[in-house]
């Protein structure tokens, strides 16, 4: 057992059960101490997925921002302890077997997505940076992949890129031209004198050359739902609607 | 060794606890908190495909539900604002007559 697989097992069993302790909890405000707490478990999971840049936001995001509000809302609302988990009402007991028996479909259903002996097999007598694609029913999965792998992967799926020996199928990593006189700076630069290393996979320099060239609408529109929200926000909280 | 699978099978589990609480919580302010779970749990689903096939498309998805959800965090709490103003009480089944 290595140490990514310790810590993967520490990080669910803390994100279930304080995740639960979301639902069970009788006051909001420890509903929300628990929430951050799921939070940060989270944060962790991301880690262990490298997606650095993405653990970062998920604390500053949802562990500062989003939480400090609800924290807010409930001290302001000032409310007391409620007793409704107490009393078991009959679609307490309808919901709970209904989430339970769609968590038991879906559980059945995604471990069928990757072979789990299929992966034993084909990591069995491999060295630690091959990449083992295994029969799976997304096109593209990796079956078993660490960290030394991942980013071989990567490297060479931008490197080959860049090159334009290979294009990829939607034409989302452009071909850096050599003859241009300005280079963008996309995520392919690796490979350029300016940049002679492409990035790390899920840093804060791939995502944010994604953010501004592949994704640039999506992202200026994010802007402007976020000013939408801010206006809605204030204008329903107002005292006279 | 850890695969998607286990990924996916955390993030099913956390979805359908945030799922029980929505169902199963009267108090406005922890069925949205319970919306914010079932929401992370999409986000750790994302991330892990993202991982598996070596693409930060999903990254970049999960960002923009991280955006969407803060937003829907300001207008929501708002509005359980106003509810709680109302009806001085941010129980759901106070406000089940759709109007003021």
């Amino acid at each position: 057992m290595d140490a990514t697989t310790i810590f993967f097992y520490i990080f669910a069993a803390g994100a279930i059960l304080s995740s639960v302790a979301v639902v069970v909890a009788r006051i909001p405000l420890y509903s929300a101490i628990a929430l951050i707490l799921d939070f940060f478990f989270f944060a962790g999971l991301y880690v262990l997925l490298s997606a650095h840049f993405m653990a970062i936001i998920q604390i500053l995001v949802y562990g500062g921002a989003i939480m400090v509000l609800f924290m807010f809302i409930i001290m302001l609302l000032n409310l007391r302890e409620e007793h409704e988990l107490i009393t078991v009402r009959t679609h307490h007991a309808v919901a709970i077997i209904l989430s339970m028996s769609l968590m038991v479909m879906m559980g059945t259903a995604l471990n069928k997505i990757v072979d789990m002996n299929a992966v034993q097999a084909a990591t069995v007598g491999t060295t630690e940076d091959t990449l083992v694609a295994v029969p799976s029913r997304v096109p593209g999965l990796y079956g078993a992949l660490d960290e030394a792998s991942l980013e071989q992967g990567f490297k060479s799926k931008v490197s080959k890129w860049s090159a334009g020996t290979a294009k990829s199928s939607d034409g989302k990593y452009r071909p850096v031209d050599p003859s241009a006189p300005t280079v963008v700076p996309t995520m392919l630069s690796g490979g350029t004198p300016e940049h002679p290393e492409p990035a790390s996979f899920g840093t804060a320099e791939p995502m944010s050359l994604l953010l501004v060239n592949r994704f640039v609408v999506p992202f200026e529109l994010t802007a402007l739902m976020l000013l939408g929200a801010i206006v809605g926000a204030v204008v329903i909280a107002k005292k006279r609607l | 060794m850890i695969t998607i699978t286990h990924y996916l099978i955390l993030a099913a589990i956390t979805f359908f606890v945030g799922m029980a609480g929505v169902l199963v919580r009267r108090n406005a302010i922890t069925v949205f908190m319970c919306i914010e779970l079932m929401l992370n749990s999409v986000n750790l689903t994302f991330i892990a495909f993202s991982k598996y096939r070596i693409d930060l498309d999903g990254h970049v998805f999960a960002f923009f539900v991280m955006a969407v959800a803060a937003a829907e965090a300001a207008v929501g709490l708002a509005l359980i604002l106003h509810l709680f103003r109302h009806y001085r009480s941010v129980n759901v089944d106070s406000a089940h007559e759709l109007r003021l």
